[in-house]
């Protein structure tokens, strides 16, 4: 039951019928229910892992809270009594408890995805080293099925339980409650990765039915579908000629699919993201935004900020800065500072966090090196951006660029789309060596002529299909430099005569109905995050 | 003693007018590296300890923030 099946519809308005029948205090379990419901429909038995991550975070974070609880009243009762040594002494012991508390729900829920997702992948790299070696033995592989969602449900909960550990939230003390936070459906395919803070209570409080509301969940769902279903859907069979071929494409080509990879995963994931924010929205639910604009980024930092947000601020707070705050990383700064002296010193702390953490964003889309160097790639370009950044300013101002206004604005725009594009073959390739091939291929031959020749066109797609694509594609840029720009769409559109609201309405149904691609029983291909 | 934060704001960033804004997180205006560096700044200049649990956006949206933060982790 894909986000974008018929049957995922049917079952959203039947839940939101059910939602509105009920009393308000009680709307949060007709949405823990579909949401179970929703999970058991697609999964079966996975759905057991699923209530052991969320039992197994419940009851950490209620102790955590018991330990915080027993040290406040310690504290109040005698604290006349104990020096300030003795308060400093109690403090640490107390700290100390709660992260080994932390750690232990923290290996167990993480455990579960490790195991998962990446066992058999640890086997194959370990096993090949003991052939390496020649010894005769070999770790066995399991055929594990992964459940889905698992890697968003998982950092969800993980940073439920830090944030609880910084005392930043208090423990949630209703377990059926909390399985709705880490269920609800619309998100738990594939995010965003929300935050308890921000998230919990809306799901737990009961909304009224509002027309404004369900109009404009409808609009981002029918918004997502376009997205993913007239681009990214289309744009893959490019795509999927070029990366799954045989090498048989060169130069400008390979070049070619990963510009369009690039617009497709767009597409997709933003689009199924959409989705799930619409429905949310129609519950009267605000989902945390997981994109802003990221084709219009300016560096590739940049872009992070702007593509799969609720990710890259998941790794900042709960692995750049417990990281580059450590204790060994403050030691590691001191040493650079003496060694490399104070600018570049400085900056060395930074610089290795940035490239562990981005190591760890590319392991979380998959067990696989091509994702490990994905990773990397993306972590030395925005390190490189930390040691030299300054200096590149600099330079281009002497030569009379402005970074960030105007036409230099529009050179990074450019320049970041390219390497966002040769990162896209580390992500999109079948493996490691087959993106380093497709690398080689691209630069072997230098053949813009395929632009005009017509050589595009024997790609899967003809002439009226690229057409069609690429009208499709300057929407979607044109909506995003719109919104880049500060204009509300939505608001904007709703402002408009009523004629002219629904001509714009059933263009946009027509051209999903008309434009989408469809696959066998008129299903759409399912999403790639999914996968993760 | 915000005179000396001051200081330390100017040398991280020196294009940015720190009397004037009260928003240098929400805005964007600091990102996480300069956070980091910013802590770093802060922690030897004043001798505390700056955790991750302080890293608020509250806590660095301007320089009074930052004055309130120290002095709290100083007594």
């Amino acid at each position: 039951m894909g986000f974008t099946s018929a049957a995922f519809f049917a079952f959203t308005l039947l839940v939101a019928g059910i939602y509105f029948l009920f009393p308000k205090k009680n709307r949060w379990a007709v949405l823990l229910a579909a949401s179970y419901l929703y999970y058991f429909l697609t999964s079966g038995s996975l759905l057991l892992l699923l209530i052991a991550t969320t039992l197994i975070t419940f009851l950490t974070a209620l102790w955590l809270d018991f330990i915080n609880r027993q040290f406040d009243q310690t504290k109040t009762a005698g604290v006349e009594e104990l020096s300030r040594e003795q308060k400093k002494a109690a403090a640490a012991q107390v700290k100390r408890k709660k992260q080994l508390v932390l750690a232990i729900g923290l290996a167990a829920v993480l455990g579960i995805l490790a195991f998962l997702k990446y066992f058999n992948f640890f086997a194959t790299n370990f096993n090949v080293l003991l052939a390496a070696l020649s010894v005769p033995a070999a770790i066995p592989k399991f055929n594990l099925l992964l459940p889905l969602g698992i890697s968003f449900y998982t950092f969800q909960s993980a940073g439920y339980l830090i944030d609880v550990f910084r005392g930043k939230i208090q423990a949630d003390r209703n377990p059926f409650k909390f399985a709705l936070f880490v269920s609800f459906f619309p998100q738990i395919v594939q995010g965003p990765i929300s935050r308890y803070s921000q998230l919990a209570h809306q799901l737990y409080e009961g909304h009224s039915l509002d027309y404004d509301r369900i109009k404009f969940g409808a609009q981002l769902v029918l918004w997502g579908l376009f997205k993913k279903m007239v681009i990214a859907d289309r744009a893959a069979v490019i795509v999927n000629t070029i990366f799954n071929g045989q090498n048989q494409y060169e130069g400008f080509t390979v070049f070619f699919g990963a510009m369009l990879y690039t617009l497709q995963i767009y597409g997709d994931f933003s689009g199924g993201i959409d989705v799930a924010r619409g429905i949310a929205q129609i519950f009267g639910i605000d989902l945390v935004n997981n994109f802003a604009r990221p084709l219009f980024a300016t560096s590739i930092e940049d872009f992070w900020r702007r593509w799969h947000i609720t990710l890259s601020s998941w790794m900042r707070d709960y692995v750049f800065y417990p990281l580059s705050l450590s204790r060994l990383f403050v030691r590691m700064g001191r040493f650079f500072r003496r060694t490399l002296g104070a600018s570049i010193g400085k900056l060395m702390p930074t610089f290795t966090a940035m490239v562990i953490t981005f190591l760890l964003v590319g392991i979380w889309h998959g067990a696989n090196w091509k994702f490990v160097a994905y990773g990397m790639y993306n972590g030395l370009l925005i390190g490189l951006g930390i040691l030299f950044g300054p200096q590149v300013s600099r330079l281009a101002e002497k030569l009379g660029f402005t970074p960030g206004r105007g036409f230099t604005r529009g050179l990074q725009i450019l320049g970041t789309f390219v390497l966002v594009c040769f990162g896209r073959y580390f992500s999109r390739a079948a493996s490691f060596m087959a993106a380093l091939r497709l690398l080689d291929r691209t630069f072997s031959s230098f053949n813009p002529q395929v632009i005009i020749d017509g050589s595009l066109l024997n790609l899967g797609l003809d002439g009226k299909e690229l057409i069609v694509l690429l009208i499709a594609i300057v929407i979607l840029l044109t909506a995003d430099y719109l919104q880049e720009k500060g204009i509300a769409l939505r608001e904007r559109l709703s402002r408009q005569v009523l004629p002219l609201r629904w001509l714009v309405y059933l263009m946009a149904i027509f051209a999903v109905l008309i434009f989408g691609v469809y696959g066998i029983n008129f299903n759409a291909s399912s999403f790639i995050y999914m996968g993760f | 003693m915000l005179d000396k934060i001051l200081e330390v704001l100017a040398t991280l960033r020196p294009e940015v007018d720190f009397t004037e804004n009260h928003h240098l997180i929400d805005d964007g205006i600091l990102d996480s590296f300069d956070i980091v560096t910013l802590v770093g700044e802060l922690n030897d200049a004043f001798d505390i300890e700056i955790g991750v649990e302080d890293l608020l956006p509250e806590n660095f949206n301007s320089p009074a923030a930052m004055l309130r933060l120290i002095e709290r982790l100083q007594s």
